[in-house]
């Protein structure tokens, strides 16, 4: 026996010392290429607390993502930690079960989240979290700090402000802003960026209630506005497309751009000297309410299917503290949804601050769950606008009329 | 004869012409060695120097040698599967009298109207049940597939004209089977093996239709598909753009100036009779 | 073993490679794109029967209906467009390169590179050209004086497509010129230079015996660009994306189709049900018109 237990022992011993070296190594797949390097020493730090699980960082080109993902899941096969979308991206996955059901039990953290940023990883029919949120995303307007002292302008308040400013920087020979219509969610963001500002709080919940539609007069004003920002846009801005208008922003062409937040790190690593600022959509009036549209970006989730679960959850109850909050803003310039993070980066700061009066990024966060869903409608109902080849009243119904193929309160 | 001012005119309209098809050609190379500022600001002129800081960023930064492999090998191996299978069933078809042999032929050139393109969500679902998503030798067979027709139709009508003596004589001689098609078939068919190979070749070293939906990695993606990535990533900087787009082209424009003459034969094979 | 056995098995050994390739990545996948029409899909899993719901939704089912019917007309347009623009250019260029004239061989090596490049490069390298602000193609409108013809070409209906379509036919029109001129090359010179005595001019010698006697290289053109053109994909996947913007202007069926059945990023959801359904339609499209067009030639034929 004292043979056999000596020979259990050193088994036991061998085994242990050559657990790091035989440990599970979890695949973590992204669609964030740019992110590698980050996610790298993301790893490394959730390594210090976990030194046993090795996890191995795989980015995929974003437009195919999605199709590579649930190829692989579908097959039973797939990668252990997977980043997933938000809403109607995250049902397409949930629905088939994919992903495995994340509870209080399982991750305490989920309480580091709110109640509606979980809701973005929710699945709608069974309640369930399926996904660890890592990140908002704000659609707002930048501004070159820079170009708005030297020409005198302050950044405005409300909208005719906004006129004035874009008329002042014209006259000196300033592009006002970069945004064009040739890439179709660019439409998207415009709409974001502007709408919720003058549309106000109250549309936003009434839509949501079943007793408003795109059809109500907030809503088609607030798209009327929009167009009043055509001659402020680059010439030609039809034909513009996403790099063109990136650039004109980044090369100080170009004062102002509508985008989501997500652009700021990028712009920042493309011209480091670029002095950007943050603000709402300009209120309708002056003092009223000034409102940016918000959505959680996506989050972390479980294949269902792992081989390595124990391991998998300490990796997403890791994503869901604050210590990776504070890395994840810090690294990518991100805004981190999780309670008691400090934000040090004093735009992202601002940027934060502004979230505190938003509305939803309301196509994506509603109507995104089935075809044709209201972003495809408002892209192309935006683009025609623009082009002056629709009316806002049109686009209004023209959305309605296609959301109500699904929708019960949009139908007659 | 033409008369002296109509040679002219049509000289003149043949000359603006390949300017036109010849110029943007030079830009993009031109512009493979500016920075994005000369581009903008002076998209005519010459780069101010030829340094090579475009073409470095490209060999430094990005998988262009990978996807530059991977064409090579995707189009080589389905280019070789499909010419030796195709030859094959050819060269049955072509020497021998069987039942179903015209069956099989039409069945074959029924492929040459077949729009795979439209197939491709079943394509998709019975790869990934062979366990080929992802996975290069998927691409290769689906492109053996797709060129079988013409190569099928090229080689049948080019071993139909071998003429019958040179078979008979070699039976006569004891030779089997299998040596008449290795040893007399195949080396007369070289020609049209080369046809068939260009004609297919092309086609394939473009494609960016199948790997966008097969190919999935990053590693094992081919040229054209690895450019869209590579377009993305740099598309503020057009001088690395520029440069890409003249490495992408490059390989194939200098195998097309050597051999124009197979190039075209190849590719309007079965366009143009004789 | 029988010498007739023998042979037989020869015969099967021979064959066996490519029908084996062929029938599992052509055929079969062919036949069920037919049968994965008739289902309803969830991802990559077939979650029940549809019957013709997927056709109706595609057929009759604003908005559904409306970008079919919508991407078709373009994929029309496309057709005529091309078969004009690039095909006629193409048969009078081959006339001029069948004189015989000094450089015609760099002529015909210049034409045709373009057909040898991909078309991701050449969509994106004319899509840098036709950029509003930064694009060659306004900076040369400019600079020879005609500002006002600079265009957001790509963004704005009138434009777009008419501008896809003269991309397309740059880098196509090689192909049907060399096809031409090899089909002008084999009318015998007797016949030409015989109607020339009897005093034919180039048009009339062009319209009464050039163009007659080139009709099969015609068939094969206008064949090859019906196929094409409602198999386009590429280019306007690369130039205006998925989406056929500006508001579905350039939307073909080809984008149509892979859009429905991968989804985009950016708006919309994945589906392989109506995705085989549009497959279905348009296979069947291009199948019912090629084989009237077989039968059409095969009775004129006849009539010769």
């Amino acid at each position: 026996m004292n043979k056999l237990s000596r020979l259990g022992a050193a088994l036991a011993l061998a085994v242990s010392a050559a657990a790091p070296a035989f440990a599970a190594e979890l695949t973590f797949w992204s669609w964030r290429q740019e992110d590698r390097a980050a996610y790298q020493e993301i790893i490394a730090d959730f390594n210090k607390l976990h030194p046993d699980v090795k996890i191995k960082f795989e980015a995929f080109e974003p437009t195919s993502y999605n199709t590579i993902l649930s190829t692989a899941l579908a097959g039973g096969k797939g990668p252990d930690l997977i980043q997933a979308r938000a809403y109607g991206g995250l049902e397409a996955f949930a629905k088939p079960g994919y992903f495995l059901a994340l509870d209080k039990a399982t991750v305490p953290e989920l309480d580091n989240f709110a109640p509606d940023v979980l809701a973005a990883e929710t699945m709608r029919e069974d309640g369930k979290v399926y996904a660890v949120p890592f990140a908002t995303q704000t659609v707002l307007i930048l501004y070159n700090k820079e170009i708005f002292q030297k020409n005198g302008v302050n950044p405005p308040e409300n909208w005719d402000d906004m006129i004035a400013a874009a008329k002042a920087l014209k006259a000196k020979g300033v592009m006002p802003f970069a945004n064009g219509t040739a890439t179709a969610w660019q439409n998207e963001i415009l709409m974001g960026a502007f709408t919720p500002s003058i549309y106000g709080p109250a549309f936003n919940s009434d839509l949501v209630a079943g007793k408003a539609t795109f059809e109500d007069k907030r809503f088609v004003d607030a798209l009327g506005k929009l167009v009043e920002l055509k001659e402020h846009l680059p010439q030609g801005f039809t034909g513009v497309d996403y790099p063109t208008m990136q650039q004109l922003f980044i090369s100080g062409r170009a004062a102002m751009i509508a985008a989501g937040s997500f652009e700021i790190a990028n712009f920042r690593k493309q011209n480091p000297k670029l002095e950007i600022g943050v603000i709402p959509g300009p209120a309708a009036a002056k003092g009223g309410p000034r409102l940016v549209s918000l959505f959680v970006d996506g989050g972390y989730a479980i294949n269902a299917k792992t081989e390595h679960k124990a391991d998998a959850i300490k990796f997403i109850r890791y994503v869901a503290t604050p210590r990776f909050g504070e890395l994840f803003s810090a690294r990518l310039g991100n805004i981190s949804p999780i309670k008691g993070v400090k934000i040090e980066d004093g735009l992202l700061a601002d940027v934060a601050k502004l979230n505190a009066s938003s509305a939803p990024y309301v196509m994506l966060v509603n109507f995104r769950y089935q075809e044709p869903t209201g972003s495809m409608l408002i892209q192309s109902g935006v683009q025609k606008m623009m082009a002056g080849q629709a009316t806002p009243a049109e686009v209004g119904s023209e959305v309605t009329k296609g959301i109500a193929a699904y929708h019960k309160p949009f139908q007659k | 004869m033409l008369k002296p001012w109509q040679a002219a005119l049509y000289q003149a309209l043949l000359l603006m012409t390949t300017l036109v098809m010849l110029y943007p050609v030079v830009v993009m190379v031109l512009s493979a060695f500016k920075s994005t500022g000369e581009i903008y600001d002076s998209p005519f002129a010459l780069p101010d120097s030829f340094a090579l800081k475009n073409l470095a960023t490209i060999w430094r930064e990005t998988r262009f040698l990978a996807y530059l492999g991977n064409s090579l090998l995707v189009t080589a191996s389905s280019i070789a599967l499909m010419l030796a299978s195709g030859t094959l069933a050819a060269y049955a078809i072509a020497r021998y009298a069987f039942r179903g042999n015209e069956a099989i032929f039409l069945f074959f050139l029924a492929g040459l109207m077949v729009p795979l393109k439209l197939a491709v969500i079943p394509l998709f679902i019975e790869l990934r049940a062979l366990g080929l998503i992802d996975n290069r030798l998927g691409l290769v067979l689906v492109y053996a597939a797709m060129g079988l027709p013409s190569t099928v139709f090229i080689m049948t009508g080019f071993l139909r004209t071998i003429p019958a003596e040179l078979e008979e004589a070699a039976r006569i001689d004891g030779a089997s089977e299998g040596r008449i098609l290795l040893r007399i078939m195949l080396p007369l068919s070289r020609p049209a093996l080369v046809i068939a190979g260009i004609h297919n070749a092309v086609p394939i070293w473009n494609d960016f239709f199948f790997p966008l939906v097969l190919i999935q990695s990053d590693h094992a993606k081919t040229l054209p598909q690895g450019l869209t990535v590579f377009m993305g990533e740099y598309s503020t900087d057009w001088g690395v753009l520029f440069a890409g787009l003249t490495l992408s082209a490059l390989p194939l424009t200098l195998i097309y100036i050597a051999l124009s003459r197979q190039f075209i034969a190849g590719l309007t094979s079965g366009a143009v009779k004789g | 073993m029988s010498p007739r056995l023998r042979r037989s098995l020869w015969i099967a050994l021979l064959l066996t490679p490519a029908l084996l390739l062929i029938v599992a990545f052509v055929t079969l996948p062919i036949l069920s794109a037919f049968v994965y029409a008739f289902y309803k899909w969830q991802g990559l899993a077939r979650v029940g029967f549809a019957g013709f719901d997927n056709f109706r939704l595609i057929l009759f089912q604003p908005p559904f209906s409306t970008w079919t019917y919508n991407a078709f007309f373009h994929n029309v347009i496309v057709f005529v467009a091309l078969m004009v623009v690039q095909n006629g250019t193409a048969f009078f260029l081959a006339w001029m390169l069948s004189k015989g004239l000094r450089l015609h061989r760099f002529h015909q090596v210049s034409l045709f590179l373009p057909v040898i490049l991909s078309t991701v490069i050449i969509g994106f390298l004319w899509k840098l050209f036709l950029n509003p602000l930064f694009g060659l193609v306004n900076r040369t409108l400019i600079a020879i004086g005609l500002d006002s013809w600079a265009q957001p070409w790509l963004g704005q209906p009138s434009t777009a497509l008419a501008s896809l379509i003269v991309v397309n036919a740059w880098h196509w029109v090689g192909f049907p010129t060399l096809v031409y001129l090899a089909a002008m090359q084999r009318i015998p010179r007797e016949i030409l230079e015989s109607a020339e005595i009897d005093g034919a001019g180039e048009w009339t010698r062009l319209r009464r015996i050039v163009w007659p006697l080139v009709a099969p290289a015609t068939t094969i053109v206008v064949m090859l660009t019906f196929i094409g053109s409602f198999n386009w994909f590429e280019l306007p996947y690369i130039m205006s994306g998925l989406e056929g913007p500006p508001f579905h202007s350039t939307d073909v069926l080809g984008l149509y189709f892979y859009r429905t059945a991968f989804g985009t990023v950016s708006a919309g959801l994945q589906d392989f049900g109506r995705g085989s359904a549009l497959a279905v339609l348009i296979f069947l499209f291009i199948l019912g018109i090629s084989a009237w067009w077989v039968r059409l030639l095969r009775r004129r034929e006849i009539d010769l």
